[in-house]
């Protein structure tokens, strides 16, 4: 004790001004070094939006908005023609196909995994799923390509002429020579890439409903279905929607397998067995012998995956302001 | 139903007390028991809930007045590991039957829990939600129904004007009348309160014992509670429970005034708990 106050002593006074001084000068830095790191993904994202727009610029002004409405695409034609709608519409179309598996399917693995599975299944489903997150994109479409392309071609196709054989519509939807490159075969590669996304991210936000919560609605005499469709989702559904939303960016940007599956014809067809081709896959499959106007084209449609996805997810925002506003929030 | 629970004598009581006569049995337990796996929770435990009549729960944390509700209504059924032995019927029904329609049984038995637990839609939905599992019925029947049930929790005048909001918007001690009114718009037979007031300020606790006490013309109730107060305030019959046993189950009024056993004693005076 007594050594400890001599030692005080000698130190002087303690100066406690000083002292804060220096903590402040510390909290400044601090407050300027996470607010460059936030200020750099700005800066990131206008370069390359700004670098996307110089390179398409030549693009833009030879063809204008007829770009967006145009299918023909034939770079080495003398001027080169090209048009986005081709790779837009398939990109859309393979999204939206996959969405429709991957969104249900998720989501009832992971309510089966919250609220019904037994204990010891638990564990084994949930490393399964994330080694399917796990799997690099190009043994997909290898695996697309060998054994989905087939089975779809040889079987499933011809099942589904026969089954819609002239019914307007949804004949025309499934008719056509099979393939074994189609935007099907795509979508459902794509379904099953984006399907540890929503299952992951919903099994996640699931555990956050308050057992007590959960208790309630078994209490008013709610069956699991009930408990699930009307306590645990819309508690969770800003989670389960973001989950949902980035599913939907890593399907309309996901390049490698579906380059591989999809067939990169740039004609539209009524099919979803015809081949097709999407915008990662045109941009992945042309890049490297592209020149002048075509390279040009090529980043324009960049671009214009940059402003779909933005798009998307402004939507699922105006979607999620809606929701709440409807549960009074 | 005579297993503990007859007095004879009332004694003058220092808490005013209506001396009711013998309801006749709503909910009858006997030798039940009940298992949290290996671990033993409630033993041997006999009583009834009087049709209409408050039954109170009292007994330091741990001594299984909780787990005695949740079997009421086998809420315990949601979880692996856990449950019961022995006989307890609802009326002429045996709730631990493993083939009975659990969303029937919850249907009758209701339950209020210790924490509010609005649903997260509006408070409209929140009532008409129950009442939609169990009957087809048209919108201006819904409201009707709403409306009702809002009175009963005592409810109405606050959220007539906000039916469309949130049903999280509200205070916490509207939410649990919120549960309560949610509760009473399925028309169970039983209400199983949990520490409903636990959470609550001394306004709201209130409101939520008058309203207790009027629903107890209706319905048969059981209240889990830690409020010594509150228990000689609205219940008709106590239950002291003590390490997974039930010590004591007679009249309010005998429980607080003159305690056959030793341990209750103690523990309504404040000597343990």
């Amino acid at each position: 004790m007594a050594v400890q106050s001599d030692a005080m002593a000698a130190a002087g006074p303690y100066d406690r001004a000083k002292a804060l001084s220096a903590f402040k000068l510390g909290d400044i830095t601090f407050y300027w070094i996470t607010r460059a790191c936030a200020i750099s993904v700005l800066l990131i994202l206008g370069g390359i939006i700004l670098s996307l727009i110089a390179g398409a610029w030549p693009a833009m002004k030879e063809y204008g908005f007829a770009f967006l409405f145009t299918q023909r695409w034939a770079p080495s034609a003398d001027p080169p023609v090209l048009g986005a709608l081709g790779p837009v519409y398939g990109t859309l179309i393979t999204s939206i196909i996959a969405m429709m598996i991957a969104i249900p399917v998720g989501i009832g693995i992971a309510v089966f995994l919250t609220e019904l599975c037994p204990q010891w299944l638990r564990r084994p489903i949930g490393i399964a799923i994330e080694l399917l997150a796990g799997i690099p994109s190009i043994i997909y479409g290898m695996w697309g390509f060998f054994v989905l392309g087939p089975f779809l071609a040889n079987t499933f196709q011809p099942f589904m002429i026969r089954l819609f054989d002239g019914v307007p519509v949804l004949g025309a939807v499934f008719a056509g020579p099979p393939s074994y490159l189609s935007l099907f075969n795509a979508a459902l590669i794509l379904a099953i890439m984006v399907l540890p996304f929503i299952t992951a991210i919903s099994v996640d936000v699931f555990k956050t409903v308050p057992p007590v919560l959960k208790e309630a609605a078994y209490g008013v005499g709610c069956t699991t279905w009930e408990v699930v469709r009307n306590v645990v989702i819309p508690y969770t559904r800003v989670g389960v929607i973001g989950g949902i939303m980035l599913a939907l960016g890593r399907a309309l940007g996901e390049t490698m397998a579906v380059t591989f599956i999809i067939g990169n014809s740039f004609r539209i067809s009524s099919s979803i067995f015809a081949p097709g081709t999407t915008i990662s896959a045109a941009i992945a499959s042309e890049f490297a012998e592209s020149d002048g106007l075509h390279q040009s084209g090529l980043i324009l449609l960049g671009l214009l995956l940059f402003v779909l996805t933005f798009i998307v997810l402004a939507c699922a925002r105006l979607m999620l302001m809606r929701l709440e506003r409807k549960a009074g929030n | 139903m005579t297993d503990l629970s007859v007095s004879t004598t009332s004694p003058s009581a220092a808490i005013p007390q209506k001396s009711l006569p013998e309801a006749p049995p709503k909910v009858t337990a006997r030798s039940l028991n009940f298992y949290y796996g290996e671990h033993h929770a409630l033993k041997n435990i006999n009583l009834t809930l009087g049709t209409n009549r408050v039954t109170a729960f009292i007994g330091p944390s741990g001594c299984g007045k909780s787990t005695l509700l949740r079997i009421f209504n086998r809420m315990y059924d949601l979880y692996p590991g856990q449950r019961a032995t022995g006989q307890l019927m609802l009326d002429q029904t045996n709730i631990l039957d493993p083939k009975l329609d659990l969303n029937l049984l919850r249907a009758r038995i209701g339950m209020v829990f210790q924490k509010p637990t609005p649903f997260p839609m509006t408070i409209y939905e929140n009532i008409a939600f129950g009442i939609r599992l169990y009957e087809k019925i048209s919108k201006s029947e819904m409201d009707d129904r709403v409306e009702k049930a809002l009175r009963g929790g005592a409810l109405w005048t606050e959220v007539k004007d906000k039916l469309n909001a949130s049903g999280l918007s509200l205070s916490g001690g509207q939410q649990q009348r919120l549960c309560i009114a949610r509760t009473v718009a399925v028309r169970p037979e039983v209400i199983l309160f949990d520490e409903p007031c636990s959470a609550l300020d001394p306004i709201s606790t209130a409101k939520v014992e008058e309203l207790i006490q009027e629903l107890s013309e209706n319905y048969t109730i059981a209240i889990v509670t830690h409020n010594m107060q509150q228990a000689a305030r609205v219940s008709d019959k106590t239950a002291f429970m003590y390490l997974g046993e039930l010590i004591e189950f007679d009249d309010t009024s005998k429980i607080f005034t003159s305690p056959s056993d030793r341990r209750t004693q103690d523990y309504i005076t404040g000597r343990f708990g």
